[in-house]
């Protein structure tokens, strides 16, 4: 990649300085300082948390920061409305396009827009010509693939004269053809002065398209320059807290028995497929915590719906305990003795208005627990009160709605719900994302407390620190594969992190 | 006493089934002290008829409501049965109890079958049970048409035993309808707050997909409230039948304005999630006296009705919506923190 | 040849073909019916159906209900006829009963936008109110003894056997069709109900686009009153109950979503005339009128239910294409490798 015009006036086109911004007590942003030239690609990496959409909110408007200055062209801009930013011809091309499914694309594209359609027409006729595009307007939103729809929004900001284009993460759902096309784009735009804030979590892409890297750690810039200056190795040890050490975790080494290898597994995943992942094979054992590493959109969330029975699995088989439960529905799933921690505990795990104690014992109503027809109140009581006291969940009785709790003890409660079942194994979807540090510890001591009890852990998490700390073996996922496999010495972060960026090297390779 | 009181306190929707308790004495005292007639419990008890229909059927409409839907066919089953129990009797010469048995096996298939294309086929509950009061109204007229008997005449003459449903009275004072009522309150609040199948209801209100998550059935737990409101209807149908003395496909016509004003009055949420049966129960109260008190006590027409009910309704849903609105919470809040201020400023 | 296929792929042309081929079907049946009388009366029994219909689509358009507007048909039909029986102006009548339409259409815009009231719930107590204002406003008696001349312009005919109100009403259609395509803000209403979130991005005021599509809709619904008014010739206290439900019908039937941001005014004018003509249709198949109710509930759920599984099963495929891309995408590179 040739190096930007650097030269000339030294003006950037878009800058940030010095922004901060807290969530409560949570401080997401710690003083992002960065630099945007016409003509540049900067690609913008970093894991979950990491606070690169926090950082994108600001620049649309949608959040306001709480110290810090943006400026375009050296002037300062206040951008307070995504209108605003819009405004000032900064367009962000969302992961998941925000079309009208029921419109077609030209209507999509020109939709909110004071300009004739005559107008707007003929100006989108041209940019099209002018790219090299073909896309059919006639065509409806919905019969869109991911890569079209994200066309349609990248024509949007154009068309809006944006100066400024963000893409997030464009080629999470694109197939190899299509990324080729949407990199052609982005040379097209780099030609035409627009600068492009480009974020992935593929470190390949980076080296391809863009011309300046910035890594973003903790609210933080890590890593700031052209690419020319890094390899991938500096890359991934930017993407890493600095002080990856052997010794934190001596503690562990201590507690952990071997788990017994020999014996059957607990979960047994036989070439199973499902949509979103395909060909994996696993085994968890008794007692074990495997870690799964990997990035958002790399298959485990859907691996692990599948095998609860959410999704259609196209492939394969699942066994707990020696049962086959491929493509049973939870209810069977879950009475066999596996259940499942869901990532997205607002949308699939919580019910905000209930009480506390419906909450954990939600995924018990079956069977005879709780009573054959009638609740026993009673019995609801005592389990609640048992993971309210194990899990130290600060609530002021089972009658406190869920929706009131903060987010760590909503985790708590969520895992309580699944143990409540008292299964075999559990699988913990991003089991600590969202919350804070005390609450994490707690959750950390539970996972100990549980492999204590010989239940096993199938562990996912973005988190390669989390693996590191609580996994006696782990896998990474890459693109719906299993790509690495790590035996508990030769779990670190370094090679969590590039397995889970898809680079294979050294010793992770031998998997 | 006070344990159980506590235990009341923390029961579901207490505030809210005060203020409806509230509501039902400024009821009484005003229509009371407007005419004295209306305390007479005799007038009192037998004015219920007229309303029971509606607090009949709004305590297991509640049930949809808490997952999530809505009911609106629930009306023409009243009328579908009604005229099954007459022409399966007087036509079909089945004995006057399997005919009541016949019908509402009828409605309760009928709540399946809206209830299965809104739960297993994602049809929004309004549209399919819309459908369904035209089609059940619609199967009401055709199943008229096969009696002997002109169908705007209704179907009469029914034997002594079916009209004692709504004629004997309890202890010589309670008609046995208020009683049926009250059974049917006592099933529906321990089917929902008491059993397991209850609280899936609640579940599937709150969170649908943490719900399945959690192993419910959710398809088969909103389809069964379907067949309960269903059934209920039935059940007014035959006690409706039964106090007039006659069968007719269009009975019950224009009470589904106010079942979901009970539902709602009675505090259930209709995003789902939030209801309570005593609640609804209340409130059916409360509707039911203020359609017997405005007349007698104000002289109002009857016909006027449907505007108190229609406010009622919209200030309980507007007032609701101000209360969960986080600007005018704000807004409190900071009222209450500046008195507070002043307060401490003054003690200062 | 794109725009031919457009126009077939459009929803609209289905309820249109059904509409057509229901025509055939009774034709066949009984060839007595395909007469031009009988069909053009169809469509002018159709025309108060054809403006709820209109006006109810633009509720639903946003994502929304509105089920007052038979209770809203009724008052403005009240309150205008009454008007004209003592002798008022024609035009000062219609301007009165246009401007309770839309007073009540912004009562109900600000409910649901404004207050965020579930729009079936509070259109159900605006119902209620508006029925019970119309017995308050006659008493309970009829509104009898109309102008003649103002009865009589109901039957007057424009084009061939059409009369002059459906002539109307379909140049209203057409008109408001071009408007919702052919201009920036018509295309509001559709994608505020389309895609409530994503219209609010690209700086759509959602809230305002929902109060307007409910004065259009309250309008609309007194118009319908006022021609109801002088097609039936009098008023009683039930006149314009369940428009409602045969508006929400009509739009179904002409392939409107009620989940919003699908279908067009075309179709649910369409809706309208199959609403309107079963009964007419069941006479000629010699089914008595009894029939009605159940075939028109068939219908509904048919079509909803069919839409549903249609459109639940193309959510599923985009989402397992999607899903899939991911892995394949995978699976290339590492043959690249």
């Amino acid at each position: 990649m040739t190096a930007p015009e650097r030269a000339g006036n030294g003006t950037p086109l878009f800058s940030v300085r010095g922004i901060h911004k807290s969530f409560g007590m949570n401080q997401v942003l710690k003083g992002i300082d960065l630099d945007l030239m016409p003509g540049e690609v900067l690609s913008l990496i970093g894991g979950n948390g990491a606070g690169k959409s926090t950082l994108m909110k600001i620049i649309m408007g949608i959040y306001t920061h709480d110290s810090g200055r943006l400026s375009i062209r050296g002037e300062e801009v206040i951008l307070n409305r995504p209108s605003a930013a819009l405004a000032k011809g900064i367009y962000m091309v969302p992961q998941e396009p925000l079309l009208f499914p029921n419109m077609n694309v030209e209507e999509n594209i020109t939709i909110g827009f004071s300009r004739s359609k005559a107008e707007l027409h003929r100006e989108l006729a041209e940019t099209m010509a002018e790219i090299g595009w073909n896309l059919d307007l006639t065509r409806k939103a919905n019969s869109l693939s991911i890569a079209e729809q994200q066309l349609v929004e990248i024509l949007r900001g154009i068309l809006r004269h944006a100066q400024i284009l963000i893409l997030d993460e464009p080629t999470s759902a694109l197939t190899f053809d299509e990324v080729k096309s949407l990199f052609k784009v982005v040379q097209d735009l780099r030609a035409k002065g627009i600068g492009i804030i480009y974020i992935t979590h593929r470190l390949a892409e980076v080296f391809e398209i863009s011309d300046t890297v910035a890594i973003m750690r903790d609210g933080a810039i890590t890593i700031h320059g052209p690419v020319a200056d890094f390899t991938r190795e500096d890359l991934v040890k930017g993407l890493l807290p600095p002080d990856t050490t052997k010794a934190v975790h001596q503690e562990k080494a201590g507690t952990a028995r071997a788990a017994d290898r020999k014996g059957d597994p607990v979960l047994e995943l036989r070439d199973f497929s499902g949509y979103g992942f395909s060909g994996v094979n696993l085994k968890v054992y008794p007692g074990e915590i495997l870690g799964v590493a990997g990035v958002v959109g790399a298959g485990r969330t859907e691996m692990a719906t599948t095998i609860f029975g959410m999704d259609k699995a196209l492939g394969g088989r699942v066994l707990v305990d020696g049962k086959d439960i491929t493509g049973k529905p939870t209810r069977q799933v879950i009475a066999a003795g596996l259940n499942y921690v869901p990532e997205d505990r607002h949308l699939n795990g919580l019910f905000k208005i209930c009480d506390v104690a419906a909450n954990t014992t939600s995924a018990g109503l079956f069977g005879r627990k709780l009573g054959r027809c009638f609740l026993d109140r009673r019995r609801e009581y005592e389990i609640t009160e048992q993971y309210i006291q194990n899990f130290r969940t600060k609530v002021t009785g089972h009658e406190q709605l869920a929706g009131s709790l903060s987010g760590g003890n909503q985790q708590k409660i969520v895992i309580g719900r699944s143990l409540a079942t008292e299964p075999r194994i559990v699988i913990l979807d991003e089991p600590t994302r969202g919350i804070d540090a005390a609450a994490r510890g707690d959750v950390y001591r539970i996972i100990h407390q549980l492999r204590g009890q010989g239940v096993s852990i199938l562990l996912i998490s973005s988190d390669m620190e989390e693996i590191v700390d609580l996994a006696d073996r782990a896998v990474t996922m890459y693109q719906g594969r299993i790509n690495a496999e790590f035996q508990q010495e030769n779990i670190n972060q370094d090679a969590l992190m590039a397995a889970a960026f898809g680079i294979l090297e050294g010793e992770a390779k031998r998997a | 006493m006070k344990t159980w009181f506590n235990r009341l306190r923390k029961g579901p929707n207490f505030s809210w089934n005060a203020f409806l308790v509230l509501l039902l004495v400024m009821e009484f005292v005003i229509f009371g002290s407007a005419n004295q007639k209306f305390l007479r419990p005799a007038l009192l008890l037998t004015s219920a008829n007229d309303f029971l229909p509606v607090c009949m059927i709004s305590i297991f409409v509640t049930f949809v409501m808490i997952t999530g839907g809505i009911d609106i066919q629930v009306s023409s089953i009243v009328g579908l049965t009604s005229i099954v129990v007459g022409v399966a009797w007087q036509d079909f010469g089945l004995n006057i109890w399997a005919a009541v048995a016949l019908a509402v096996i009828v409605a309760a298939l009928c709540g399946a079958l809206s209830g299965f294309f809104i739960a297993y086929c994602g049809v929004q509950a309004m549209v399919v049970t819309l459908g369904g009061s035209f089609l059940y109204s619609g199967l009401a007229l055709l199943v008229s048409t096969l009696s002997s008997t002109e169908s705007y005449q209704g179907i009469s003459g029914f034997p002594d035993p079916f009209k004692q449903i709504t004629k004997y009275k309890l202890f010589g004072a309670v008609p046995l309808q208020i009683v049926i009522f009250l059974v049917l309150l006592a099933i529906a609040y321990l089917l929902l707050h008491r059993t397991k199948y209850g609280r899936r209801v609640y579940l599937v209100g709150v969170n649908p997909q943490a719900a399945r998550y959690s192993g419910v059935n959710t398809c088969r737990v909103i389809m069964s409230t379907y067949i309960l409101s269903a059934v209920s209807a039935a059940v007014a149908g035959v006690v409706m039948t039964s106090y007039l003395g006659t069968a007719k496909s269009d009975l019950g016509g224009n009470l589904t304005m106010n079942i979901i004003t009970a539902c709602v009055l009675g505090g259930t949420l209709s995003t789902g999630g939030k209801g309570s049966i005593i609640g609804t129960g209340l409130a059916s109260i409360a509707i039911g006296l203020l359609r017997f008190g405005m007349p007698l006590c104000f002289k109002v027409n009857t016909q006027y009705l449907d505007i108190p009910i229609g406010v009622l309704l919209l200030v309980v849903v507007v007032g609701r919506s101000l209360a969960g609105n986080p600007a005018v919470i704000a807004k409190f809040g900071r009222l209450r923190a500046g008195r507070k201020g002043k307060k401490e400023q003054a003690a200062a | 040849m794109t725009r031919m296929k457009s126009v077939l792929k459009a929803r609209e042309t289905t309820s249109f073909i059904f509409l057509a081929a229901l025509f055939l079907l009774v034709g066949v049946i009984n060839p007595s019916f395909l007469t031009m009388g009988n069909i053009s009366a169809c469509f002018n029994t159709s025309v108060v159906y054809t403006l709820v219909a209109v006006g109810m689509a633009f509720a639903v358009f946003v994502g929304e209900i509105d089920v007052s507007v038979g209770s809203n048909l009724g008052f403005v039909a009240t309150v205008v006829g009454c008007l004209l029986r003592d002798g008022a102006n024609w035009a000062y009548a219609f301007g009165v009963g246009i401007v309770i339409g839309a007073l009540v259409g912004l009562f109900n815009g600000w409910g649901v936008a404004v207050m965020k009231v579930p729009s079936l719930i509070f259109t159900l107590g605006t119902n209620g109110i508006l029925r019970g204002l119309m017995y308050i406003y006659t008493g309970g008696a009829w509104v009898e003894n109309l102008p003649k001349s103002f009865k009589d312009f109901s039957s007057v005919t424009l084009i061939g056997s059409f009369t002059v109100y459906y002539c109307c009403a379909v140049a209203l259609v057409a008109g408001i069709h071009i408007i919702l395509t052919r201009t920036r803000r018509g295309r509001y209403f559709i994608a505020v109900g389309d895609n409530a979130g994503g219209a609010e991005l690209v700086g759509i005021p959602a809230v305002r686009t929902k109060v307007l599509a409910y004065v259009i809709c309250g309008v609309l619904s007194a118009v319908a009153g006022i021609i109801f008014c002088s097609r039936i010739g009098f008023v009683t206290s039930a006149s314009g109950n369940g428009y409602e439900m045969k508006a929400v019908a009509a739009c179904v039937l002409g392939g409107i979503s009620l989940s919003g941001g699908v279908g067009s005014v075309i179709g649910s004018a369409i809706g309208a005339v199959i609403m309107a003509s079963i009964s007419y249709l069941l006479v000629f198949m010699g089914f008595s009128s009894n029939y009605d109710n159940a075939i028109t509930g068939i219908i509904l759920i048919t079509i909803v239910v069919i839409d549903a599984l249609m459109q639940r099963r193309s959510a599923v495929r985009n989402r397992h294409a999607r899903l899939a891309a991911r892995t394949a995408g995978e699976g290339e590179e590492v043959s690249a490798k």
